[in-house]
């Protein structure tokens, strides 16, 4: 991360402009054993309050990370019941990162946004078919498959 | 903003900015070796 993507123009902007930066060694006490840290590259979000709203493990290319750490942003606003900025963000990796491996997980929580905003399983059916027509193969469709009896 | 990440290596430093700017963190945990 270090060598490709944290120097990217893009990611490095993108962190600095929408969270707080903070690095820890993997070896650093208690953190390591607080957030159950085995292996790394670690990057994990998390909001002022300490709760862990995304965890991810792995190197990220810059072109994937910033829509994992869009869907990170997503993901911290649906926790905390943010649902217009969740679905902000969430259109935003659609929108902008169709292809990314951030993309199915974004349509279906635009699904479970949807619902809980308008209470109508319409929003949920719709991620159905867009998980399957558009990211067929992925875990996400499988997860929505129930939604297209509603 | 240049491309550089200006890390914070103090956990309460990052959660005080947090709180401050109402901000989630970005934890990274590298490999020291």
């Amino acid at each position: 991360m270090d060598a490709v993507t944290y120097p990217d123009e893009q990611v490095s902007a993108f962190i600095t402009e929408n969270f707080i930066p903070l690095r820890i060694a993997s070896d650093a006490e208690p953190y390591s054993t607080d957030f159950m840290v085995q292996w790394t590259p670690r990057s994990i979000v998390v909001d002022s309050f300490g709760k862990v709203h995304q965890s991810e493990v792995g190197f990220f290319r810059p072109e994937e990370f910033v829509p994992s750490l869009v869907l990170g942003l997503a993901k911290t606003a649906f926790d905390q019941d943010q649902l217009e900025a969740c679905k902000k963000h969430l259109a935003a990796i659609l929108a902008d990162y169709p292809d990314s491996a951030a993309a199915p997980e974004a349509a279906y929580l635009q699904g479970a946004s949807g619902y809980k905003t308008t209470h109508q399983g319409g929003a949920l059916k719709d991620a159905y078919h867009t998980l399957k027509d558009t990211y067929p193969e992925s875990g996400w469709a499988k997860r929505a498959l129930p939604y297209r009896l509603l | 903003m240049g491309n550089t990440v200006e890390w914070i290596t103090d956990f309460k430093e990052a959660f005080d900015r947090a709180n401050e700017e109402k901000k989630p963190v970005l934890l990274d945990f590298f490999n020291p070796q």
